[in-house]
């Protein structure tokens, strides 16, 4: 008999929550309009967005007109850096990031430095934090954005946007934080005030919301150039057809979340801990890449296991019907071994036998006592032929 | 992008996997830190030249297990002349074939069966040891496979000028700037250059 598949590739994109997609059917079946003025079914609409905003910007301390509903996160990092770029390029032309930020960061940051920007990339310690004393030592009087990815999403890093604001603060004039949050809003709490964040960035998928939905916080004031030009429907910088039913099934999702959040982290948290005291009872020559604790993101658990191959352990994990992600480069597109974990000094074997392990609200205990059970297994199979393992 | 069900049946369940006792020749070829390793132990006949018995170890992705497994069982019972001349296409077709970006591990094990094949050879006074010349470097080179279409750069045209002199490898290349591969190519040349003692650098160029 097959056996069920356990599912830990969270980070990739979450199940959506049943009562996601029940909220999201009556806004495909009958109430799929747009907000209109005058009629009833446009000012119904209108009507929707205003209460949805409202509950969006209430789990983050900010207000309604301050969130943009948008058809994902990587849609709401382009509109906000690119836009906040070319908008403000008079007043500098700094920018700081990191070397272990996400994809989408360091591709802008790549694309501004093409078209006359500077670049600053932080290097990080080995447990993925930022360089502090690097960032205080590149502030100069051109920088004018400091971009971060909140929650790192290889190894679940979240970086001390406190001290970051303070550095930034010092700087003497503003310094604008744009904060991609996808990994991190929904599962540490973000208040926009404390500190003082300017934009950012949220995915909708990887909190049990539907695909091709998110969020862009951008704090009144702040000025950026409209990217997408184009008939307002839902919103004014994601301009054209953004889908109603996968905006209301993202406000469904954060309800959700917020509803328990408390007790939703504190289930991910006992999730994470419970696994890795099992893998550590069970599995010996592992290693832990990031931080153990707090300063982690409850849904995240990245381990290297020595002596054997990243995408061997996921191929084979697949066969016992497990979804996991490895860092390997045997398993990216360009043969690169991980990125974030070469930053944090890891070696190439160590970034090649890294496997990310990311957590949802639908594993319990027994869930992590079956994956266990099969990581175990495949761990020993393949250490058994490895040309590394110890007395082989 | 997808593996075949025998790439899968050879991974899970491979053949002749671990290590033999007393072999007669043993070879080791690749490097962990490029993410793969072949290890490939003999056990031959020296009357009839049988390889009597194959065991493979290996570090590596699942092609790299696959690969490993099948080119034991291709090489089991044949003479050491038939066994090297297995090909790297020859393993990846008998797998139901492997995705460009793999074809480099059906490089790697059959390179490790011929290594240990050339090792039985040497040691028994069958052959002799290779002279390193120019030429060793461009047999290297066209063991270098451009991952999105699993082909030699050598026969691609890319390897655009080789050069030896005085321990130094010359080698100019024709992969443009953007090419999201180029990083790894050159890797690849130095790990399979590295191992030569002769060998004191490498020059890689671009044109």
């Amino acid at each position: 008999m097959k056996e069920r598949r356990l599912y830990f590739n969270n980070c990739l994109t979450a199940k959506p929550a049943p009562e996601v997609v029940e909220a999201m059917l009556p806004y495909l079946r009958e109430n799929y309009y747009y907000p209109e003025n005058f009629n009833r079914t446009g000012t119904e609409s209108s009507k929707n967005l205003t209460r949805w905003k409202q509950t969006v910007a209430a789990t983050i301390g900010a207000a309604a007109e301050e969130i943009h509903f948008t058809s994902g996160g990587t849609i709401a990092n382009n509109i906000a850096i690119k836009g906040f770029l070319l908008a403000n390029a008079a007043k500098g032309n700094h920018l700081i990031c990191s070397v272990v930020d996400y994809p989408d960061l360091l591709a802008n940051a790549g694309f501004f430095e093409q078209s006359g920007f500077e670049v600053t990339y932080l290097q990080v310690d080995e447990e993925g934090f930022i360089d502090l004393e690097q960032l205080k030592k590149s502030l100069r009087k051109e920088t004018i954005l400091f971009m971060t990815t909140s929650a790192n999403h290889t190894v679940g890093t979240i970086q001390p946007l406190a001290e970051i604001r303070k550095i930034l603060d010092s700087a003497g004039h503003h310094i604008y934080i744009h904060a991609d949050a996808c990994e991190a809003y929904g599962r540490i709490p973000i208040a926009v005030n404390n500190p003082h964040i300017d934009m950012m960035s949220v995915s909708g998928h990887k909190i049990y919301g539907p695909q091709g939905s998110g969020f862009l916080y951008l704090r009144k004031g702040v000025k950026i150039n409209p990217l997408i030009h184009g008939i307002v429907r839902l919103d004014d910088l994601q301009t054209g057809g953004l889908s109603v039913a996968n905006t209301a099934g993202l406000v469904k999702a954060i309800e959700l979340i917020f509803a328990d959040f408390e007790e939703y982290i504190g289930h991910l948290r006992e999730l994470n801990s419970y696994f890795l005291e099992k893998v550590r009872e069970k599995i010996p020559y592992i290693m832990v890449n990031g931080p153990v604790g707090d300063q982690r993101a409850p849904h995240n658990m990245n381990i290297t296991f020595d002596y054997i191959e990243g995408e061997a352990i996921m191929l084979m994990l697949d066969q016992y019907e497990v979804s996991v992600a490895t860092g390997s480069a045997c398993a990216s597109q360009g043969l690169k071994p991980n990125y974030v974990l070469k930053a944090m000094g890891r070696s190439h074997e160590q970034a090649h036998g890294s496997m990310k392990f990311t957590f949802s609200r639908y594993l319990n205990k027994q869930d992590i006592d079956e994956l266990v059970d099969r990581l175990v297994p495949v761990v020993e199979k393949l250490r058994e032929g490895s040309t590394l393992y110890p007395g082989n | 992008m997808e593996y075949s069900e025998k790439v899968l049946d050879h991974f899970m369940n491979p053949r002749n996997r671990g290590k033999l006792d007393n072999p007669d020749a043993v070879a080791t070829e690749g490097s962990p830190a490029c993410g793969d390793q072949v290890t490939v132990y003999l056990k031959v006949n020296p009357e009839s030249l049988i390889i009597e018995d194959i065991k493979f170890q290996s570090y590596g992705c699942a092609s790299n297990i696959a690969t490993g497994s099948i080119i034991t069982e291709m090489a089991k019972g044949k003479t050491l002349t038939e066994a090297k001349e297995i090909d790297w296409k020859d393993a990846a077709s008998a797998l139901d074939g492997l995705p460009p970006i793999k074809m480099h591990c059906s490089v790697l094990a059959v390179d490790t069966l011929r290594a240990a094949v050339k090792e039985y050879e040497v040691s028994h006074n069958l052959a002799p040891k290779e002279e390193f010349s120019k030429q060793t470097i461009v047999i290297e080179l066209d063991k270098i496979l451009y991952p999105k279409v699993g082909k030699s750069i050598v026969s691609l045209k890319m390897v655009k000028y080789v050069g030896w002199d005085k321990g130094i490898a010359v080698i100019d290349l024709d992969i443009p700037k953007f090419d999201e591969y180029r990083d790894n190519i050159i890797d690849e040349i130095k790990e399979h250059l590295e191992k030569y003692p002769e060998i004191k650098d490498i020059k890689i160029t671009m044109s």
